[in-house]
């Protein structure tokens, strides 16, 4: 009995610090966050009694002027550039995941090191060296210029398409590693039975190399769909106004438009949207991973 | 032949892979050594803009602000979530899964959502009590708490992969908890501890977002001063700041690599292992 109230106390001595911080600093902040979503915004932007659903009306478009779709249009736009950025990247990574498999044992740490190092540096600087690159006048818009993509003197940036080269760039080693877990789990001898029976590489992609991937996959679109959809820095740096997310939508009423309870409801609106996407993603990873360790 | 195809192939794509991740960076390192002030014609090699650099006493602060906020943080965060992470394993049985929900928190919530909660936070508590004023502080608590998941999950992963009958042969030798820590916990759990310092010492570079959020007047990091900065433009002076940050990730990346030969090296510091 006292031997289990002392393991008690050395659980409370281990975990109470690292609890404290999360709760403390993060649970209590967001939940601060939430409920000022729900009152008025007063004068200088500081939020103020009473309570009011009106930062929600706000948020789906209802102003002065009636309804406009332009915050609407931009949830949709974080979800869609964020689904093409997870694509681009699946399609990136299956082939890079599979061919550092294939290597030496002594190349692969090596390998998956570089991948890695270049998400390593600051995000900021990433944005920088992609902001280097499509300037007006450098060979890339020059090239682009030249096919017709842009016009002269305009570079590639601020555009939706920086934004997705961004956000690429950004994710791309959070789905190599998952990828490449599974591809060095993979059993190769049923892709050898399949080749075997003439199967195509399509078809042996399909039946044999797909689903002993997926649960690498399905972590792997948790590692960079949801970030991705709450990116700020690529989109801010990378984008105009029209590839703006919804994390600059809420980050704008912090900072310049001083909005609060808009701002905070946005949040909301981020955090529901993150966490209904994990839910989606983790039972969608159960039913296709079996009873394969999956992501959360 | 076809293998034969596919092989070539491959290798070409990799080095076009290698090509996309490495030339914003080489692009970054290159003009920072540019005679003129451009980023898209090299007008020769020179050092004026490191010259510059390191005669900015904004600069330098903003230099050591990076510093003392990584490694505050970081060995705040390894011993804070190194404890998280032995609690987490050594008392798994009891009804404690809502704490896995509590670790992941920090790893799924957006960044900006994480950083302006914070802000909001630390300006009411000011306000009130006067204490948690913006500063590095609040940068290094902030920090702390988007370190702490990751630590704790890197070192769990560690404990799992003992043998169990270790922790019970501690206590058969009637070792005092404060022994088994110092004798049996620490020593087995250097490589982790290592991996998960510098682990959270990238969190804390790589970090714009939450920085920029819970920072005050005074506490400007790097990666802040770019921000501002390149409202102006991209400039060399960016260029040389980013690259020196560009190196000290690679001597991150080339300790991490000779920390992975040892032998009985276990865990990768990269996010994804942890998770």
């Amino acid at each position: 009995m006292s031997g289990l109230r002392r393991d008690t106390r050395y659980l409370l001595a281990t975990t109470a610090p690292g609890v404290f911080f999360i709760v403390v600093f993060l649970v209590l902040p967001s939940a601060y966050l939430v409920g000022m979503a729900f009152l008025s915004n007063g004068s200088y932007g500081l939020p103020t009694g009473p309570l009011t659903l009106d930062a929600f009306r706000e948020l789906a478009g209802f102003g002065f002027l009636g309804w406009s779709p332009g915050n609407l249009y931009t949830l949709i736009r974080s979800v869609w550039q964020s689904l093409l950025a997870t694509a681009i990247v699946i399609v990136i990574a299956y082939p890079a995941a599979y061919t550092i498999s294939r290597q030496p044992v002594r190349w692969r740490a090596v390998m998956l090191l570089a991948v890695v190092v270049p998400s390593w540096t600051n995000q900021v600087i990433r944005s920088v060296g992609w902001m280097n690159i499509f300037a007006p006048d450098t060979v890339v818009s020059e090239l682009a210029v030249r096919i017709g993509l842009t016009e002269a003197q305009m570079g590639l940036f601020p555009s939706q398409f920086a934004v997705i080269v961004g956000l690429v760039y950004n994710f791309l080693p959070f789905m190599v590693l998952p990828l490449y877990a599974a591809f060095e789990r993979l059993d190769i001898e049923q892709v050898e039975a399949a080749r075997d029976l003439f199967a195509s590489p399509v078809a042996v992609f399909r039946h044999a190399v797909f689903p002993q991937t997926l649960p690498g996959l399905m972590a792997g679109t948790v590692l960079v769909a949801i970030p991705a959809f709450g990116m700020y820095v690529v989109t801010e740096l990378l984008g105009g106004g029209k590839a703006t997310m919804i994390g600059n939508l809420v980050a704008r009423q912090f900072v310049q438009a001083s909005n609060w309870p808009l701002g905070a409801a946005g949040a909301i609106i981020m955090i529901v949207v993150t966490l209904v996407g994990l839910k989606v993603l983790r039972d969608l990873g159960r039913r296709v991973g079996g009873d394969r360790e999956v992501l959360l | 032949m076809s293998e034969r195809r596919l092989a070539v192939g491959l290798r070409v794509f990799w080095y076009l892979l290698l090509a996309f991740l490495y030339a914003p960076l080489a692009v970054v390192v290159f003009f920072s050594f540019n005679a003129i002030n451009s980023s898209a014609r090299f007008g020769g090699f020179s050092l004026t803009w490191y010259e510059q650099l390191f005669s900015n006493d904004a600069i330098i602060g903003a230099l050591v602000n990076t510093v003392a906020l990584a490694l505050t943080s970081s060995l705040i965060a390894i011993v804070i979530g190194g404890m998280l992470g032995y609690g987490f394993y050594r008392y798994r049985l009891r009804r404690l899964s809502w704490l896995i929900w509590l670790i992941y928190l920090p790893m799924v919530m957006p960044d900006i959502i994480f950083g302006i909660a914070e802000m909001i936070f630390f300006i009411a508590i000011d306000e009130r009590l006067g204490i948690l004023a913006p500063g590095l502080g609040t940068m290094i608590i902030a920090h702390v708490t988007f370190q702490v998941p990751f630590v704790a999950l890197l070192v769990n992963a560690r404990l799992l992969g003992l043998d169990p009958q270790l922790f019970e042969a501690a206590q058969d030798l009637y070792a005092s908890p404060w022994q088994r820590a110092r004798f049996f916990l620490l020593p087995v759990l250097v490589p982790a501890i290592v991996s998960s310092f510098l682990l959270a010492l990238t969190l804390s570079i790589d970090d714009f977002v939450i920085s920029f959020f819970t920072a005050g007047p005074e506490s400007t990091t790097l990666p802040i001063y770019i921000w501002s900065a390149i409202r102006k433009g991209v400039t060399p002076e960016v260029n040389a700041i980013a690259t020196l940050m560009i190196a000290s990730v690679f001597v991150v990346a080339v300790i991490s690599l000779l920390a992975q030969r040892r032998p009985n090296a276990s865990s990768t510091p990269n996010r994804s292992a942890s998770s």
